[in-house]
């Protein structure tokens, strides 16, 4: 059964469509997402779908490159590669990508329903449940024993957590439970429910952690492990298909991290990154760039571009980042395009964001002195600027 | 709650508010568009988030303002949990004001303090 799915295409009707027809695939908690910008889609978690369809034409970018790199990133799910044309070099070229399955776009009642039926082979229990062939079985734990192995080794890594209903990540940095997350919930109730998770099938993959994540859980991991109740202690009603619980793979390496919170930090003191002009300066636009404590700019990757006044660079471009990823998880869950700005107001400072398709601007103003005259002259300012 | 939202509801551009407790429950919501409570949820826990992310990183903020073309997301967190509201409109300090102007004491009298 499918339990959720991302369609990525140009063509907003035959997504409707589609997405109608997937979520009959489903249960009443399947969620079928679309999204219609390639470059928005590649901030989308895509270890959260077991199932992608991806056009092999789409308007910022080859669908067959997209596959390539986002299948670097969930080597489990399925892919599927709709095209509108069937030519074999199409069709070859989609699965030397990778790619699980080639469509034919769908353009009538009866090719949809064919379509759907061959999507629907891909997810026949005999299929679902065989683990990737490259990553192969590990032994036989639950989560908490995982978390537990992890933080006593003061371990600095990304779990993510697999199961056959949902997928989340749990961060532990230097031995201590950060941050836990799955679509929905986060921090220590996220925590306890993933602990909990048990549809039949939990795969882990575990990521070396270089950066420090945002902190969310406040407790340490030993409290918290010893408040959540073990899932091989809740007994045979909890797990009807038997609870089976396995790691499937080691640890991956840095290199083909799936998040951008795994790549390697920016330089730091040997080489500085380069410097935005001087604030109050005119910069080549009409607006000047007003006084700001910091600022920085990231690129769609996570990229640390330029920065002024950046105290440390990798945590700087890891939060920008970080709060990037997530407006673009409220853009599809509110079903409207890519955020322009934002502004975060705290009592001692204040921050604004400024987005567009090729990365974000990121600034970082004193409340004590800043105004609105200057927030909005800064939105302007990095509008005037181009990425 | 329901009464708050009630009235909520009919603040000028408004097209979804939301409550949510700090134990991640929805406690009250409205929405006059198809925006279902369980993205309402999402939205709220992800904004939470971002808050959360905001004061490990030693930058503590307590409103967020999300400018999406035309639309806004408005959120603020206190001590009971996350309102957020999603307006059919651009937003500044001016509208921040006259939002929580009126949502604030409609919230006060449900015994929820977001300031």
């Amino acid at each position: 059964m499918l339990h959720q799915a991302l369609i990525l295409t140009s063509h907003r009707e035959y997504a409707q469509a589609m997405r109608q027809g997937l979520l009959k695939l489903g249960d009443e908690h399947t969620r079928v997402d679309v999204e219609l910008d390639a470059l928005r889609a590649m901030q989308l978690a895509p270890q959260q779908y077991e199932l992608i369809l991806l056009d092999r034409v789409l308007d910022a970018m080859d669908g067959l490159q997209l596959l390539q790199l986002i299948k670097h990133q969930t080597p489990t799910s399925k892919f599927i590669i709709v095209s509108d044309s069937v030519d074999e070099a199409s069709r070859a070229g989609a699965y030397q990508n990778g790619a699980d399955f080639f469509l034919e776009r769908p353009s009538t009642p009866k090719a949809f329903a064919l379509a759907l039926e061959a999507i629907k082979g891909l997810f026949k229990p005999s299929r679902v449940d065989e683990p990737p062939q490259d990553e192969g079985d590990g032994p036989v734990v639950g989560i908490a024993d995982i978390v537990q192995m992890r933080c006593l080794s003061g371990d600095s890594v990304l779990l993510l957590v697999r199961s056959h209903y949902q997928s989340g990540d749990i961060f532990i940095f230097r031995g201590e439970v950060f941050h836990a997350q799955y679509p929905g919930k986060s921090g220590e109730a996220a925590f306890r429910d993933m602990i909990h998770w048990d549809g039949g099938l939990v795969r882990i993959k575990a990521i070396k952690l270089t950066q420090t994540p945002p902190r969310t859980i406040e407790i340490p991991y030993r409290q918290l492990l010893e408040t959540v109740e073990k899932p091989g202690a809740r007994g045979p009603d909890i797990s009807p298909t038997g609870g089976e619980l396995y790691v499937v793979s080691g640890e991956t390496p840095p290199g083909s991290a799936a998040l951008s919170v795994v790549r390697e930090a920016p330089p730091r003191e040997d080489v500085a990154p380069p410097f935005f002009p001087t604030p109050g300066l005119l910069t080549g636009g009409e607006t000047a760039l007003p006084r700001v404590n910091s600022h920085w700019k990231v690129n769609l990757t996570g990229e640390l571009l330029e920065g002024s006044q950046v105290a440390e660079p990798d945590r700087c471009a890891f939060i920008t980042t970080f709060i990037y990823r997530k407006l673009a998880d409220v853009a599809v869950a509110l079903e409207v395009d890519y955020f322009s700005h934002m502004t975060l107001l705290g009592p001692h400072l204040q921050q604004v964001l400024v987005a567009d398709n090729m990365g974000v601007r990121h600034a970082v103003f004193d409340t004590a002195w800043t105004t609105e005259e200057l927030r909005v002259q800064y939105v302007k300012w990095c509008c005037e600027q181009s990425f | 709650m329901n009464k708050a939202f009630e009235k909520i509801a009919l603040i000028e551009g408004m097209i979804a508010a939301a409550f949510v407790s700090e134990e991640g429950k929805l406690s009250g919501s409205c929405a006059n568009s198809v925006i279902s409570s369980e993205n309402l949820c999402f939205i709220a826990e992800t904004c939470r988030v971002i808050l959360s992310a905001n004061r490990a990183e030693q930058r503590p903020a307590h409103t967020g303002v999300v400018a999406f073309g035309n639309r806004t997301l408005v959120f603020r967190e206190g001590a009971a949990g996350l309102f957020m509201a999603y307006l059919d409109s651009p937003t500044n300090d001016a509208v921040l004001k006259w939002l929580f102007d009126q949502v604030n004491p409609l919230l006060e009298a449900e015994g929820v303090k977001l300031e």
